[in-house]
Formats: C-alpha cells, structure tokens, sequence
C-alpha cells in the first residue's frame, strides 16, 4: 500500500514537471498533451484535425496512448504517421471509471472496509473480499458473510488501485513497432462531429439613401467536447459529401439547426472572389492561431463593407385562384449585389444576414433577418427582411366562366393599399399559370405586366403616398 | 509537489500574458426594444410561454491598455444571441468575438478539476472531528466521483459519511454569469464607451385594448396598453424601453442560439446500495419528485386586467410614442422605465374616445349541406380614418370589449385584433347574437346543380346590416336572386333585415366540370 502511494505521487510529480511527456491518461495532470494542432472545418458539422506531437517512442512494440482528441472523434478515420514506426493496431476505449464499475471490476478481489462506530466515532478496519455485486455487495469477512452497509451505518471501502482499462475520459492508442528509440514528432488525424462554422453578417441599412454597411464573421462552434489550444484554422465554405459517418460511441452528435438554402439569389454571379480556393470550394484562413474552446461560440471577422448600393423593394404573390379576405401584407425585400462593381465584391459563405436600420434617436434597431447560401461573387440578392405593415395587397376573383371543355376565363382584381408617407412600387405576381398546361393567356390588363416565367407573371405597380392602385387582368387558362 | 503544481500552473497561465484581459463595467445606460412571437398569431401574448425575443443594447465604460487585449462583458441576458452581437466603441475595432458557455457550477468545478490535487474532507459523526486529506480525481463527472487518496482508491460519498471536496482554484475559463468577450487591439491606452448591442430571447410584447362601447351603441372609446414581459434573469433598471410591430423576418432558429449557457447537474452515483430489507425493489418508496416551481407568470397574466380596468378612468400621462422604422413600426416609452426579471410592464399605448363604429352581423356558409337556424357572429367595424376617429397604425393584440350600462360595465367579448394600417378597415370579433340567425336549405343537391336557399331572421327592433359570405369552393353562379359581390375566393351577400322580420337568398351553382 504504501509502496504504491509512493509510485504514484512519483509519477504525478514527473508528470507535473515534464507535461509535454504526458501520455498516460490515467494521471492527466498536464493542461493539453496536444501538440501542433491543426483544424479544417466543413459547414456540415464534420472537421478534420490534424495533431503533431512529439513522443518517446520506445524501440520495439510500445503502446502509446493519445489524450485530448476530440471527444467524438470518429476513431475509425484515425491515421498515424511517425518516422521509423509502423502501425499495429488502434484502439479506442471508451470504458469509463465510475464507482459501480470499480466495485464489479474488484470482485473477487480484497479491499479495506474502514467502520465508523456512530456513538463513539471509533474507526475499525478489517479486509473483506468481495463476493459478488448484483443489486448489493456481498462481502467475505474472516469466515463471515456480510451485505456491505447493510445496517445503514456508515462504511467506507478503500481499493488498492484502480483497475487497468478504466478511464477518466475515452481514449485512443495505437500499438507500434518501432526500429528505433527515441523522441520524434507522430503525427495524428482523424475527422470528427461537433465542429461547424457558418456565416453570420451584419447589415446596417438605410433606405432613404439607398446604402448598405455589411460586416462579415464567420462563427465556430465546438461541440465536439474537446478544446483545441493554440490551434492553425481553416474553414471551407461547402459541405463536403459524407457517407456513413461510422459509429458513435461516444455523445450523440448535436447537428447545427441548418435551413435548406432560401430562394435569395436571385441572378448567380460569375465573378471569382480574391481568396484562396481548394477544388470549387472557398477557403477562409483564420489570420494566427487561436484556441476553440469546448462549448464556445467565436467569432472572427472576414468581411466589412461601407456603402454599398441597395434598394428597399416590396414583393407580393398571390397563388392561382387564390384570393384573400382580408388584405395581406406584401413582403420587405432589400436587393443588393455581390459583385466587385457597386457591390460587396467578395464570395459569401453561408449563413444568416441579419438587417439593422436606425430609428429616429440615431439607435441601430433589428428590422429582420434571412438565410443566404454559398453565394459567388457578382451575384444579385433579394433578401426579404419581413412584412410591411403599411402596404397591402387584397386579391379577388372576380368572376371565372367556363369558355369551353378545357378553356377558362378567369377575372383577377388585385387591390394595393399604401399607408406609408411616400411612394412605393409593389413588384405584384401571380403565380401558379403553368399548372396542368402551359398554354396561358392574358387578355387583358389594367397595368403591362412582365411574364416572369412559364409559372408566373409580375406587374410593377407604383402606389402613391398614402394611396391605392387596383390592377384587374383577365386570364384565360385550360383550367 | 506545491512547487512542482506551481510551476505547472505557471505553465498553463504563460501564453495568456501576451493579452490583457479587460473586464468592462457594468452597464451604465441599456436600451430594450422587444419584438413580438412571430409565431403565435395574432392577438394576446402568453406570459408562462415567452417566444418573442428582444434587442438589448448596453453602454459600458472601458480601460483598455495599449496592445492586444480581451474585454469581457459579465452579466448578458441569459438568452443572449451570440451571433447576433454587435461591439462598436472601440478605437481599434473588434478582431474576435467569443462566447463562453461553460459557467461555474459544482459540476464543472468536479470536471475541470480532473486529475488536479483537491482535498477531501470528512467529519466524524460522533466526536464532530474534522479530518482532511489529499486526492486525485480519477472520473470524469458523468456520474460519479472516484478519488484516489493517501489510502487507496474510494468513491465520494459512498460510505454514507458527510464526506465534501474542497478545492484550491477555480479553474479557468469558468465564470459566474453568462459571459461575452471581444478581442481588439488599443493603439493608444484609453477609456472608451462600448456599446454592446445584441439580440436576446425570452420576451414578448403585444397591444391590449380595451373597447368601451358608449349606451347609446354608436361610438367606442378605444384604448390600448403596451405590455412588455421579461421571461429573462436579466435585470434592466431605469432603461429606454422600445416595441417593434409588424412582422420582421426570422429564419434561424432563435431558441436554440439564445439556449442557456450549460450547468452542469451534478448526480453522484454509487455502486448497488441493495441490502437484505430492500428486496423486492418496489418494497421502497422513492420520494416524490419536488413539485414544478410555483407559475408565477401566470399568476400574474390572470391578475393583470384588474389592475388594467381599475386604471382606465384616468388616462395614463405617459404614452408611448410612434415612429417608422422602416416598413416597421416602433413605439418608444418617453421616460426610463425598469425591465425586471419575470416580469410583465404596461404603458399606456393609445387613447382614442368616441370612435363611431357600425355594428353588423356575419357568417361564412359552405353551401353542401342543410342547416338549421343559427345564432351569427357580431362585429364592430371601424374606419381606421382620421376623420372616424383613429387614424393610427394599431398593433396586433387582445381586445376586451365592454358595454356601459349605467354605473356598470358589462363584458362583451374577448377578441383579438390583427395589425391593421391607417386606412384599412378594422372589424373587432364581438360575440354571437342568438337574436339574428341564419338557416340554409338545399332544395336542389345533384353531381351538377346545386339550389340553395339563405334565411335570414332578425329578432331584434333594430335593422340588422348582415353580411354572409359563400364559400363555393370553384362552383360557378347559375342565378342568384340578389346581387352577389366577390370576396377573396367567395361570394358575399350584403343585405340589411329590418327590424322583426325576414330576408332571403335564393341562389344556384353549377359544377365547373
């Protein structure tokens, strides 16, 4: 017993002293056995991390245990790469150190029962051998049989050791065979979950003048269990394809809430952004390195511009033989370009812009937010920001007559209420005039629309200044 | 082994002193604008169930010094929105924003103190003796504790001794409260105003009028309160509160970022505690979970009109005032005003007397099937018009609608009220009348042809304006013996039934295919 006290405070104080040598886990006094660690990040919550560390490697077979990878590391997609050292075998342990555990693990086993006397605090140690733990622990004491506390009185059990292949936090080792003794960097890189990053930007817009100051950040999360000290970061805007995904021993994976990519964009651009590219994906570098703690949110800021062109538009739809009771709101919509020429002039990674116009007192206030996807330089958005209270719209069939077997005269009346102080242009569509057959007509129309598409036709009505417009058209349709 | 630890400590605190850490002080002005639930429709909020979110924005002092250094901002609304934050103020901008999710609870404590020194401590339970003693700890705090001591191997609180850890540091990166922090860099040493602005969930806001309907049934007065409620353990003292109406786009998933930074629970775990009396199992009882914490947000939605009523008589001096914001509209309390945690504030909105309204009568009828007579809905329709006596944006909220008899006040009707413009047409939901009543019958019902035939009766000595409208659902008009108007996708028939008598509607639809 003391013997093994003595071992013990001696490793901890080796370990203490020389914490870059720290590879047993089981004594995991030094802050983070990582080394040169190195981390790509997709959007799609999966990361590559790459850890060189340097480690006495013993000559011959030798088993080297890594801690501090991720928590969920995905241990299958582990390789190991050290000069002069092949691979034998890997493992990844997950068989966690709890109280039950040691008492099944020390069946069969003697261990220190020490009673405390309630009335006179008298202390009594004895060895018992521990027979079996099923519900209970049964204990053998001397000749005797005895249900560990079962009086109720108090009794604390001492075990010499704790027993191999239980740990503290999960585990991954290799097995190697090495031809040589020594210290030399082993490098180590696996993928793992609870990574992500995604875009969240900043608009300050002002619609009288028609401008846009947009701040860029990309945001990480961790959740992966696992701090990354002093970390070289790269993040690739795209999700790269992921079959699989292999087993989970560990934590089930939380997914970032993503939102299928919104129709925001509404012409692709074809310019090339000045950044670094791997393949057709984009890559934001991360200037130094930083330190991704576990459970932090960070962010680092990739883009701001000041003064960018923009146009507070508003858009309204009204679905096929679709009217409504009462008159709806149309949509706020702010369009703005990416491209090098009056606009961001940069890619944008995917995420959530988030739109801010100052009040009356000069305050910046949040008026809404949209999603945008990977969006390529020179691209033109349209990105709603919320309903307009003031403008509304109110649709009416007006009368629908039957020309024919399979021929349909519809009477559309669209009214446009403005309460707004100034002017405004409704950009108003009729969608859904490709259902069935693609054979339809405007006979005739108050305002000249523009047929947008096969599926709908748009008209852009100017409202007046606390006014109304009414636009009435006539369709005929096979349905 | 203290020198060795210490170096060790050294070692682990070494690359932090090439950045000063900073902590800001604690807000000297905030501002609070709260935007409604966007997804719980249209009318009164629920105080136990706060989906809505606010922008709080937090002017705070700083020292920084020259160089790179982090300023940290303690004491953020739990249901802070991290991504959403904006830091300006600062001479040399911000490079990094982080977030720190881990707080100081006994939990984390345990776990970030994995495989350091702590000591244990017991007590006897006869003599009252303090012993204390070194330990290592060896397991992780997803369950249970397993400590290596002077003497072996034990687990905590397993030998039903008052056993406790006590430990030397916090370790690092835990803090008390939710906690913000920016990374920048200081040309010159200075104190700078920051200003911390930031998106926050677990508020609400919605309008809340009240209708009262003059004796002579021809003119309301229509007041409102801006009820504000905090679900937040953040505390706002003397601040500028603001609401925003209308309808602001949200596409990502705010509960989830605003979710409260993690704290642990810790639940020690022992290894099987069966004796000889135990079994079977079921022979013990297992105490009673604690009961849910006492609804105090409901208490007070249920108590708030009484107060709300008693203080109609005399209109509130302060109103909150109205500006555009964008295609939004925001209502600004004139004075500063205390947002308090779980809490719920009404300011006095708008106040318009003597509103001249038409009361009519409504129902939406399918005509696929027979029907008996029925009592139809009432409605107060109002002109939102300068000239009718509004003429102001209304926010959507609840309406409570009362009828003066007398001394009395009688309740009418609970309703709601959706946003409605200046211009538009404003209809307030006033119960049903048992007195005006519609039946339907179908003398014709064929694949083809449908003939229907629409009773009205007024039971009343007032001429009943009615309004019906038809839903045909793509059917076509064949005939019909009044004049049929377009509403949305239906027909509406707008009649007036003089007083104690009848009208009727005798109209036919054909099928379009």
């Amino acid at each position: 017993m003391k013997q093994f006290l003595l071992a013990g405070a001696g490793i901890s104080l080796a370990l203490a002293a020389a914490p870059s040598g720290a590879q047993d886990s089981a004594n995991p006094v030094a802050p983070s056995a990582q080394g040169d660690v190195s981390v790509t990040i997709y959007n799609n919550n999966l990361a590559l991390v790459q850890d060189v560390r340097n480690l006495p490697i013993a000559q011959g077979i030798s088993r080297i245990e890594f801690p501090d990878v991720s928590a969920q590391i995905r241990a299958e997609t582990l390789s190991f790469a050290a000069p002069g050292a092949a691979i034998i075998e890997q493992n990844f342990d997950y068989d966690l150190l709890s109280p039950d555990k040691l008492m099944e693990k020390a069946v069969g086993q003697v261990v220190t029962i020490v009673r405390t006397n309630p009335a006179t605090g008298a202390e009594t140690r004895e060895q018992a051998r521990v027979l079996a733990v099923n519900g209970g622990v049964v204990l053998q004491i001397g000749n005797r049989i005895e249900v560990l506390r079962d009086d109720g009185l108090p009794v604390r059990v001492i075990f010499d050791k704790v027993p191999p292949n239980l740990r503290a936090k999960p585990t991954l080792s290799v097995k190697v065979d090495s031809d040589r003794a020594g210290t030399r960097p082993a490098s180590i890189r696996y993928l793992t979950p609870g990574l992500g990053w995604n875009a969240d930007y900043v608009a300050l817009f002002d619609s009288k003048a028609g401008r846009i100051d947009v701040q860029g950040w990309v945001t990480l999360t961790n959740t992966s269990g696992t701090t990354y000290t002093n970390a070289n970061t790269l993040l690739v805007a795209g999700a790269v394809n992921q079959n699989g995904g292999g087993v989970r021993p560990y934590e089930s994976i939380r997914r970032p809430y993503a939102p299928p990519p919104p129709p925001s964009m509404i012409r692709a651009g074809t310019e090339s952004a000045n950044r670094e590219r791997l393949g057709d994906f984009y890559l934001y570098p991360i200037s130094g390195r930083t330190t991704i703690a576990t459970n932090q949110t960070k962010q680092v800021s990739f883009l701001d511009v000041q003064g960018v062109a923009a146009q507070a538009t508003y858009e309204f739809t009204n679905g096929w033989l679709s009217g409504n009771d009462e008159p709806q709101s149309a949509a706020s919509v702010v369009k703005f370009s990416t491209s090098k020429q009056g606009g961001l002039g940069d890619a944008l990674p995917a995420g959530t812009v988030r739109f801010y116009m100052k009040d009356a007192g000069g305050a910046p206030q949040f008026i809404g937010e949209n999603g945008i996807g990977h969006t390529p330089m020179g691209s033109s958005l349209a990105l709603k920001t919320g309903d307009a209270f003031d403008v509304k719209v109110k649709a009416v069939v007006e009368q629908r007559q039957r020309l024919g077997d399979a021929k349909w005269r519809t009477t559309m009346r669209y009214e446009l209420t403005n309460a707004k102080p100034e002017a405004v242009t409704v950009d108003l569509v009729q969608s859904g005039l490709d259902w069935w057959w693609a054979d339809t007509r405007i006979t005739a129309e108050s305002l000249k629309s523009e047929r947008k598409d096969a599926n709908a036709t748009v008209w852009h009505v100017p409202v007046a200044a606390n006014g109304s417009a009414t636009v009435t058209a006539t369709f005929e349709t096979r349905y | 082994m203290r020198a060795a630890l210490a170096s060790l400590f050294a070692l682990v605190s070494a690359p932090a002193l090439a950045q000063s850490v900073v902590m800001s002080g604690a807000p000297v002005s905030t501002s609070v604008t709260v935007y409604r639930d966007m997804g719980r429709g249209d009318g009164a909020m629920n105080p136990s169930w706060l989906n809505g979110y606010a922008l709080i924005s937090e002017k705070r002092r700083v020292s920084l010094p020259v160089g790179e250094s982090v300023v940290r901002f303690e004491g953020v609304a739990d249901g802070m929105i991290a991504v959403s934050a904006v830091v300006s103020g600062l001479p040399g901008g911000v490079e990094e924003k982080n977030r720190d999710a881990r707080l100081l609870s006994p939990a984390s404590l345990l776990d970030g103190s994995l495989g350091n020194r702590v000591h244990i401590r017991r007590t006897n339970p006869a003599t009252g003796k303090v012993s204390e003693g070194d330990a290592i700890i060896r397991s992780g705090s997803g369950g249970a504790v397993v400590l290596q001591t002077q003497e072996g191997v034990e687990a905590l609180r397993c030998s039903g001794l008052p056993e406790s850890l006590v430990y030397d540091a916090v370790p690092e990166g835990l803090s008390a409260k939710p906690t913000f922090s920016v990374h920048t860099t200081t040309p010159q040493a200075t104190t700078a105003e920051v200003t911390l602005t930031y998106l926050a969930t677990g508020f609400d806001w919605s309008a809340a009028y009240v209708a009262k309907v003059a004796e002579d049934g021809k003119t309301l007065d229509l007041s409102a309160w801006l009820t504000v409620a905090n679900g937040n353990g953040a505390d706002y003292q003397g601040t500028q509160l603001l609401a925003v109406a209308g309808k602001p786009n949200q596409t990502s998933d705010f509960r989830a970022l605003g979710a409260k930074p993690e704290a642990l629970s810790l639940a020690l775990q022992c290894w099987p505690m069966d004796g000889t009396s135990t079994y079977p199992g079921w022979g013990l009882q297992t105490p009673p979970p604690p009961p849910p914490p006492s609804p105090v947000m409901y208490e007070m939605a249920v108590s708030a009109p009484a107060p709300m009523l008693a203080r109609m008589d005399k209109a509130g001096s302060i109103v909150a005032q109205q500006e555009d914001l964008g295609d939004l509209k925001l209502y600004r309390v004139p004075v500063p005003v205390d947002v308090v945690p779980n809490g719920q504030k009404q300011v006095r909105l708008l106040n318009r007397a003597s509103v001249p309204f038409t009361r009519l009568y409504t129902a939406t009828v399918s005509p696929w099937e027979s029907r008996p007579s029925q009592p139809i809905g009432i409605k107060l329709r109002m002109q939102n018009k300068a000239k009718d006596g509004l003429g102001l944006p209304l926010p959507s909220g609840g309406v409570v609608v009362m009828q003066r008899r007398g001394e009395a006040e009688l309740l009418l009707a609970d309703s709601s009220l959706a946003d409605k413009a200046v211009g538009e047409k404003v209809e307030i939901d006033a119960g049903q009348s048992d007195q005006v009543r519609l039946a339907q019958e179908l003398t014709v019902n064929t694949a083809n042809e449908r003939r229907i035939s629409l009773i009205l009766t007024n039971g009343t000595d007032q001429p009943a304006p009615v309004e019906i409208s038809l839903d045909i659902g793509g059917w076509l008009v064949s005939s019909s013996s009044s004049k049929l108007a377009a509403k949305g996708t239906n027909k509406l028939w707008s009649v007036t039934v003089p007083a104690n008598r009848t009208a009727q509607l005798v109209y036919a639809l054909r099928n379009p295919h």
